[in-house]
């Protein structure tokens, strides 16, 4: 009797724990494994990507998935650390099991990542990093990025400065960054582009503050001192708030054109300074909350505000564009295994965004897998329609996304 | 290099040597008295900050009014880290090991009561008024705010001097530095000397952190780089020497200012390289007595 009694709850144990496993089984997802920094100076983006993503997936999972198959995205702090992702990548791929690697703020960390995307041929979606050696030198065949990478930003900006030359002639030009990758890409991109232009300038300055440095009192005083017509800086988040708080002071606004064509056009900034903000800083970034006055555009910066209470900051657009990126390519494949297929629909992409104006559908760049998109640049002026800031950018300037692309081969050629 | 220039990068020195040694000052005294290194104290002077952000851009309280309450929030906050947990290691084997966990973990709590609290969002604080603007030197200027700063820094070393010199709780703290037992035997209750000195501490950092606000990004994990440059004045001063402190920061301040006007693309190698020069020829700091092993 009490034989019969352990058989039959061995059955049942059996049963129930195969359960869950047939039911998965049988379940349509798209496992998808995301590392986003959570803590510290990077937080708000990694939170901002995290809630647009979420907004993503039930968007998509609300509509019936993608070709049958639902989304399920595991979010990790990826704190900012390289090795540590590298570790979380690897446990997505072999505990976890995920058909996407995703996310990535700092560009450091992605190139730690899409070393373990290649090593296990796993596809590894960027929204927000932007070194260009990830689609350049150092591009594998399971990368795809789905913001824009510095080279843009700064061929936009190039531009901008060559038209600037015809209008407002400027003969010098100074610049402050970071003093890590970022920062020194963003200055020989943007050098290599006006050079390219045919653009005649002379540097006057060149100063390298240590990323999140907190004082920049001594590097104004002597960049007013340089007193450049130009100063270009390669600041984001709270640096460029540090900086700009700092050296507004001092008049250097007045001499020099405040010129930041990457990351500080970035809400965060018009978040944090409110009426601080000076008018008439030249900004650019990779999303914005006022333009392109698109339906699509209001619908994502006006869903975001409604689920989190706040507006979003860029990284939080790369995130959304990432999640229907691989709805996309799952459309075009039928599922979410046959990863080389995937790769091929990847290649193929095209994706109505929120970023993109009327006419204007961004697309993937099957050689250098970087989604290619039109780039606004803009100018600080009184604006409350998205509080709590009192200004926000206007007056646009528009790149096609052909005339901002690196050329074949570059860093190389 | 012309006069006017000089100066005006001698007083941005100075204004980073100042808010060095606000925040080093507490450092410094927590670790002179109590013999306990404070990783966390960076995070008190990201607390202060985001005080200062509430009173003044939430409450609209008067900036000086938040600066004191800023302090004082923080110092309350400080002492109940220290008689909640921080006195339960005292006098422990390792107590060394048992610090370093205990206030590193206080960084993460406080980073994450910051995040619940006021999100992830960078916040400002307006400079207060009659001190938004600069005094104009030939073609540069010098911020009304900055010069503002460097007056408090001298406020504050005059007044810590003067408290631990000539006033009787000054003088039980520093007999608690250097023999707890001693002086616990004479009477003085020595855990709640240790509580105090903490608050006041922390409430240095806090008020650092009010102060600073104006000038930089209110956001979490500011205080990580702020501990990074105190470790520096303090370890260059001697570890828990005030007057040691004073002189680090002034000394890691003026080698930026000038490392920035002279050398640009090296300048964030210079106060490290000083660092590393102090610690060659006096490992044990520029102010601290060389100690004496007994064999």
């Amino acid at each position: 009797m009490k034989r019969n009694l352990c058989v039959c709850l061995a059955i049942v144990l059996g049963v129930l724990c195969a359960l869950p496993m047939a039911v998965q089984a049988q379940e349509k997802v798209i496992r998808i494994g995301a590392m986003y920094p959570m803590t510290g100076r990077a937080g708000l983006y990694g939170i901002d990507s995290v809630a647009a993503a979420e907004m993503a997936v039930d968007e998509i999972n609300g509509k019936g998935g993608a070709n049958g198959y639902k989304i399920d995205i595991t979010f990790t702090d990826s704190k900012a650390k390289p090795a540590y992702a590298v570790r979380v990548a690897t446990r997505y791929i072999t505990e976890d099991q995920v058909h996407f690697l995703f996310g990535i703020v700092s560009s450091g960390v992605g190139l730690a990542v899409t070393e373990i995307s290649k090593q296990h041929k796993k596809i590894f979606i960027g929204t927000d990093h932007a070194s260009t050696q990830l689609t350049s030198d150092k591009l594998q065949p399971y990368y795809f990025r789905v913001a824009n990478n510095t080279f843009q930003s700064m061929a936009a900006g190039a531009l901008y400065l060559q038209e600037l030359q015809k209008s407002k002639p400027w003969k010098t030009i100074a610049y402050i960054g970071p003093d890590y990758a970022y920062g020194h890409d963003q200055w020989n991109e943007l050098r290599f582009s006006l050079d390219r232009l045919g653009v005649k300038y002379q540097v006057v300055g060149e100063y390298w503050p240590k990323l999140f440095e907190p004082d920049y009192n001594s590097y104004v005083t002597s960049l007013v001192k340089d007193n450049p017509d130009i100063l270009v800086t390669g600041f984001w988040g709270g640096d460029t708030v540090a900086f700009i708080k700092q050296a507004q002071v001092y008049g250097l606004f007045k001499k020099s054109l405040y010129f930041q064509p990457d990351a500080g056009g970035n809400y965060e900034l018009m978040s944090a300074m409110g009426a601080e903000l000076p008018a008439g800083l030249v900004l650019g970034a990779r999303h914005y909350n006022n333009w392109p006055e698109t339906e699509l555009n209001r619908k994502f910066v006006a869903d975001f505000h409604k689920r989190t209470g706040r507006y979003p900051t860029y990284a939080a657009e790369g995130a959304y564009a990432g999640v229907y990126a691989i709805a996309e390519a799952v459309k075009v494949v039928g599922n979410p295994d046959d990863t080389e297929a995937l790769v091929k629909a990847l290649e193929g992409l095209k994706i109505k965004l929120p970023e993109d104006p009327d006419g204007f559908t961004s697309y993937m760049d099957p050689a250098t897998h970087q989604i290619m998109q039109v780039q606004a640049i803009g100018v600080t002026m009184p604006n409350t329609d998205f509080p709590p800031a009192k200004m926000m950018l206007g007056d646009w300037k528009i790149y096609k996304a052909e005339d901002i692309a690196p050329p074949p081969g570059y860093p190389n050629k | 290099m012309d006069v006017s220039f000089l100066l005006t990068q001698f007083i941005s020195g100075l204004t980073m040597a100042t808010l060095l040694f606000l925040v080093a000052s507490g450092l410094t005294l927590i670790f002179g008295v109590g013999n306990v290194f404070n990783f966390a104290h960076g995070s008190f002077y990201m607390l202060g900050a985001y005080f200062g952000y509430q009173f003044v851009s939430v409450w609209s309280t008067n900036f000086w009014i938040a600066l004191l309450l800023s302090g004082v929030c923080v110092g309350l906050f400080g002492m109940l880290a220290e008689f909640a947990f921080l006195r339960r290691i005292y006098g422990r084997a390792n107590e060394g090991g048992f610090q370093i966990l205990l206030t590193y973990a206080f960084i993460l709590i406080i980073d994450d009561l910051v995040k619940l609290t006021w999100g992830a969002e960078y916040k400002s604080l307006p400079r207060p008024t009659g001190f938004g603007g600069a005094i104009q030197l030939g073609d540069l200027f010098i911020p009304a705010y900055n010069l503002l700063i460097i007056a408090i820094g001298v406020i504050v070393v005059v007044a810590a001097w003067w408290i631990l010199s000539h006033t009787r709780p000054g003088q039980v703290a520093r007999a608690a530095a250097v023999d707890r037992e001693i002086v616990s035997v004479l009477g003085v209750n020595v855990p709640m000397t240790m509580t105090l000195v903490f608050g006041i501490a922390t409430a240095l950092g806090g008020m650092a952190g009010a102060l600073a606000a104006p000038l930089r990004t209110v956001t979490p994990g500011a205080g990580i780089e702020v501990i990074i440059d105190s470790l520096i004045v303090v370890v260059l001063g001697g570890m828990g020497n005030f007057w040691g402190a004073w002189f680090g920061a002034l000394l890691i301040g003026e080698v930026n200012a000038f490392a920035v006007a002279v050398v640009p693309q090296w300048a964030t190698l210079f106060s490290f390289l000083v660092m590393v020069v102090v610690l060659i020829f006096k490992p044990e700091g520029l102010f601290a007595a060389r100690k004496v092993r007994k064999v």
